[in-house]
């Protein structure tokens, strides 16, 4: 009996610690985030203007929804968007993790100039940036015409703007190059020695250590790159807002514009929470799909 | 033979990071260029302007009348100083809460925590507003600040729960046989080890609140409170964009995350050295 | 059900959690919004004024300056000014439309003011008298519905600029007043005939409603949007302009599709004008001095192509507003009248906000205009005579233009046929109708 009541006692007290980890996150979610995300729910099954008050109408947006050629035409944006870039991102930037991941001297130097790009991306600037770089008498173009080959312009063109989002949102790596950086620093050093001795060649030493070592991070920086790039926002706002003829008018724009534009918050929400739902089912099914391949220090033996 | 060999090696690497930082770089030559270009020259495919205007930075820098540059460079590291602190400590107490203890609805409150990141921020933007609105925080750096000391945002929790999870437990049990308390864990054990995850959430949260222009927008009114961000939009009018001067102050604005990046790296080199010790 | 579990379970308990939070909101009382407005309401006396504009900081710093002046002179007014850049600018009014806390006088553009005032959010500001200051035709251009709910600040009005040196060493003739929409049309190709390869009389406006729009009303068919709620397209007038554009572009009269897609108006870089590639650019007399600055000395202005019922428009585009929930409307009114006519006042406010609307004003500061200005002041002037009335797209019709302009690009891009296209754009019109007339 009194055994019993202790380890009840323990169990609360670490239920109590939990929470008293969590707390910080925890109330921010109820007191801050909470509602915001109750009203948003609530205003997708309303009109609202945002001038005026919002009026019920049910389900009315979810059907226009289905029945907007738009929703799919961004829909199929995104999607394309976050097929090509989420897996060229990972390999890219994992990739210069590691050609940065050596302690040569200047390296910091190296990997700031390499981190730059991504820096600059919510800037201003970069419009007018990325036009110099893309556009009909830009850098691109004259770099091809080195070589004969006549160039486009490259985010005014439909067939290549998309392709263009795509390479600029690759080569804005440095975050995820960083994460990797971070996790690749994390791997015992011992482990790359013993097997160095066992005769293991880069390949295998890849394979059997850093990949495993690294799968919680390359699993963090797989989920948030689906996240990222299906709410992919500010460079198809900058740079094309969308265009040419909607080949870039990526699920977040159209949000964006639904709610801020065209006065239609309700619509907008109503986007929102289907992009919510389909964004949990990519996460969930990653999730599940994790077990198999990513190796938790915690869960392993 | 062997050292000649190893030397010539290191000096191709040299190279080739050199001329890979170079292209990588390109946008802050073009950048530095154009920064000094005059209206009419703004047009011009030349990257280096003929006459170099370093008027440019000059009247850029006193562009209001009430304020230079100084006051909003100033306000924007006040509130980013507040927002790293925040972010920090937040996330990684309660990176620890999820992956090392086993509480009641653990998993549930996780599952939460991932959904806020998933619905698109352009909704909850207008609620959110009304809120602080309601609650008088309006025209404050509360609205801007507050998040971070309250999780700091799902992303930076989930990263350091990811890095807390691959560190082995065995440090854990080993610390709880020597007495140590959850606290003591935390702090003495957990908290070293994740140091280059946390040095990544101190550079995204400096960055991201950095170019955050959105809800700095919103949330600050008055110009004595203005951000960096917020003022480079001064130079920009209906028709007219003074290039010159916001070219060169956002080349300035970006120099504070540059320089962030450059010295958090020493940390990254220490959080091996830490592991090292403890592997 | 084929939700996930976990977000069923979320859904779940977030409806529980509400019932707390909705509980601690609505405790807030709704009137805090402004901690500053306490008490005093109601008199012309002594209040303090929410004010927001956008604009550039020469707008800011001279704004500044009066609204010290006016509290100098009026020791009980004080204001509480905020501004920001135009994109920002319509994304924050909206967001203190939502939570009620708009300033109590606040700049309007004519693109915006009908969402607004259809939504009741503006004061009808009628009754201030504006006689002396304002001419009697410009404040009647401004009504809306027989009331004025803006009071209009400065000139404005569409037209061309022209890149004067490159179309005489061209030996081209050059646009003059008035020129009809078939002077229009030949002076693009005789740009083909005289003008470089890669180089055009003018650009591809194709994807602009409201560039049809005008030929529309030139011709006498009436605005795109009738009564705000119904479409006007003239089948027939619609064909002959848009096969117009589209022999054009095959004959390479204008630009490509790419690199019309690539211009970017007022970027220093991708403005069609400011790279060369056109001669000509349609363009707002805000916008003149602009670009006047980035080519100085090169640019002429003519007014936008006339049919037989005139052509482009000219008018005030900019207004002070205030809003319906002012508690200081007096005072607001009083200041507004003041602003737009105080002699003092318009010296420190120059052509910060455009030509001032008040002669008087004008004439006062007329020494001190730059060049860019006073072109855009000929610009005006040469609009004013020939104008049509300003026919902006209506509340609710944001998602029609939008689809117009993407089924245009597609045009241009050969993705769609002009049938087609034509097709497309009805339809969102009777949707929009229908939507409208729920």
């Amino acid at each position: 009996m009194s055994i019993l009541s202790t380890k009840a006692k323990r169990e609360a007290g670490r239920h109590l610690t939990g929470y008293l980890f969590i707390s910080p996150w925890l109330v921010g979610f109820l007191a801050l985030s909470l509602w915001p995300i109750l009203q948003s729910l609530y205003l997708s099954f309303t009109d609202y203007s945002l001038l005026e008050a919002p009026r019920w109408i049910g389900s009315a947006n979810y059907k226009d929804i289905v029945h907007d050629p738009l929703f799919y035409k961004s829909l199929t944006v995104t999607l394309t968007f976050v097929f090509a870039s989420v897996p060229l991102k990972l390999a890219f930037s994992l990739l210069v993790a590691m050609l940065l991941n050596r302690s040569i001297r200047g390296i910091n130097l190296y990997r700031t100039a390499f981190y730059f790009p991504s820096l600059i991306g919510g800037s201003i600037a970069v419009s007018v940036l990325w036009r110099n770089m893309f556009g009909m008498d830009g850098y691109i173009n004259k770099i091809l015409s080195i070589f004969g080959i006549e160039g486009t312009g490259w985010i005014s063109s439909p067939d290549t703007a998309l392709g263009t989002l795509v390479l600029l949102n690759v080569w804005q790596f440095g975050s995820t190059m960083v994460i990797f950086l971070a996790g690749l620093k994390q791997i015992p050093k011992e482990l790359y020695e013993s097997s160095s001795v066992d005769g293991a060649g880069v390949f295998r030493k890849f394979f059997s250590i850093t990949l495993p070592m690294l799968s919680p991070v390359l699993f963090f920086n797989l989920i948030l790159g689906i996240i990222g790039s299906f709410q992919m926002f500010t460079s198809a706002f900058i740079i094309t807002k969308g265009g040419p003829a909607n080949e870039t008018y990526t699920y977040a724009l159209f949000l964006y514009e639904k709610a801020f534009s065209q006065f239609q918050m309700g619509y907008a929400s109503a986007l929102a929470w289907i992009l919510l739902v389909i964004i949990a089912l990519f996460t969930l099914l990653n999730f599940a799909a994790s077990k198999y391949w990513v190796f938790y220090e915690t869960e392993a033996r | 033979m062997e050292l000649s060999r190893s030397r010539s090696r290191s000096v191709l690497i040299h190279l080739l990071m050199i001329a890979a930082s170079i292209v990588m770089l390109y946008p802050v030559f073009w950048w530095v260029g154009a920064s000094l270009k005059d209206a009419s020259e703004m047009s011009s495919a030349a990257i280096w302007p003929k006459k170099p205007v370093w008027d440019n930075f000059v009247k850029g820098w006193n562009f209001s009348k009430e304020y230079t540059f100084a006051r909003f460079f100033g306000n924007t590291l006040l509130m980013e100083a507040w927002n790293v602190i925040g972010a920090v400590i937040s996330s990684s107490l309660v990176a620890f809460g999820f992956s090392r203890i086993k509480f009641a609805l653990s998993k549930f409150w996780f599952a939460v925590l991932l959904m806020t990141m998933m619905l698109p921020g352009q909704v909850t933007l207008i609620p959110q507003y009304i809120m602080y609105n309601n609650l008088g925080f309006v025209n404050s750096y509360v609205p801007l600040v507050l998040p971070h000391f309250l999780g700091g945002g799902a992303f930076f929790v989930f990263l350091v729960c990811q890095f807390i999870r691959g560190i082995p437990r065995e440090l854990d049990e080993a610390a709880k046989i020597d007495g140590t308390s959850t606290f003591g864990l935390y702090y003495r054990i957990i908290l070293p080890l994740i140091l280059p995850a946390l040095v990544n959430v101190a550079i995204f949260t400096f960055i991201w609140s950095w170019d955050d222009f959105m809800s700095q927008m919103l949330y600050l009114n008055s110009i004595d409170k203005y951000t960096v961000g917020l003022a480079l939009r001064m130079f920009i009018d209906q028709f007219d964009v003074q290039w010159g001067q916001l070219l060169a102050m956002s080349l300035l604005s970006v120099m504070p995350s540059a320089l962030i990046f450059l010295f958090a790296q020493r940390y990254f080199v220490e959080g091996i050295a830490t592991t090292g010790l403890k592997g | 059900m084929r939700k996930p579990k976990g977000a069923l379970a979320i859904l779940s308990t977030v409806i529980t959690m509400s019932l707390l939070v909705t509980a601690c909101g609505g405790a807030k009382s709704s009137n805090s919004s402004d901690p500053k407005s306490s008490g005093s309401a109601g008199t012309a006396d002594t209040a303090k004024l929410n004010i927001m504009w956008w604009g550039s900081q020469e707008r800011h710093d001279a704004t500044a300056q009066a609204l010290d002046l006016y509290t100098k002179n009026n020791a009980g007014i004080t204001f509480s000014p905020q501004y920001t850049d135009w994109d920002g600018y319509w994304k924050k009014l909206p967001t203190l439309a939502a939570s009620k806390s708009m300033p109590d006088v606040f700049q309007m553009d004519a693109a915006y003011i009908q969402e607004y005032v259809s939504r009741g959010l503006l004061e009808d500001l009628t009754a201030i008298d504006l006689g002396g200051t304002i001419d009697q035709g410009v404040i009647d251009k401004s009504k809306i519905d027989g009331k004025l709910y803006g009071v209009p600040l400065s000139y404005n009005g569409t037209g061309f600029v022209y890149n004067k040196p490159e179309l005489e060493a061209a030996g081209m003739t050059l646009p003059k007043k008035d020129w009809t929409w078939d002077e229009f049309f030949a002076f693009a190709e005789e740009g083909r005939q005289k003008l470089p390869a890669g180089k055009y009389a003018i650009g591809d406006y194709t994807t602009v409603w409201n560039w049809y729009q005008d030929y529309q009303m030139a011709y006498g068919k009436g605005p795109m949007f009738q009564d705000g709620t119904k479409l006007n397209i003239d089948k027939d007038l619609w064909f002959t302009f848009q096969k117009k554009y589209e022999d054009f572009r095959a004959r390479d009269i204008i630009p490509k599709a790419a690199v019309s897609a690539a211009t970017v108006e007022n970027d220093p870089k991708a403005d069609p004008l400011l790279s060369g590639l056109t001669m000509t650019r349609g363009v707002a007399v805000g916008a003149v001095s602009a670009l006047e600055k980035m080519m100085p000395g090169k640019l002429e202005v003519v007014n936008n192509p006339v049919g037989p019922n005139g052509g482009g428009w000219a008018q005030s585009t900019m207004y002070w507003v205030v809003s319906k929930d002012s508690e200081h409307k007096e005072a607001a009114a009083k200041f507004l009248k003041w602003i737009v006519s105080d002699p003092e006042a318009g010296k420190i406010l120059k052509t910060t906000r455009g030509i001032p609307i008040s002669s008087t004003i004008f004439d006062s500061i007329k020494s001190e205009l730059s060049e860019g200005e006073l072109l855009g002041i000929e610009m005006y002037n040469m609009a004013a005579d020939k104008a049509m009335p300003f026919a902006p797209a209506p509340p609710g019709w944001a998602d029609f233009v939008k689809t117009y302009s993407d089924t245009m690009t597609e045009v241009m891009f050969k993705k769609k046929t002009l049938d087609e296209a034509f097709d497309v754009i009805m339809k969102k019109g009777e949707d929009t109708q229908a939507r409208l007339a729920k």
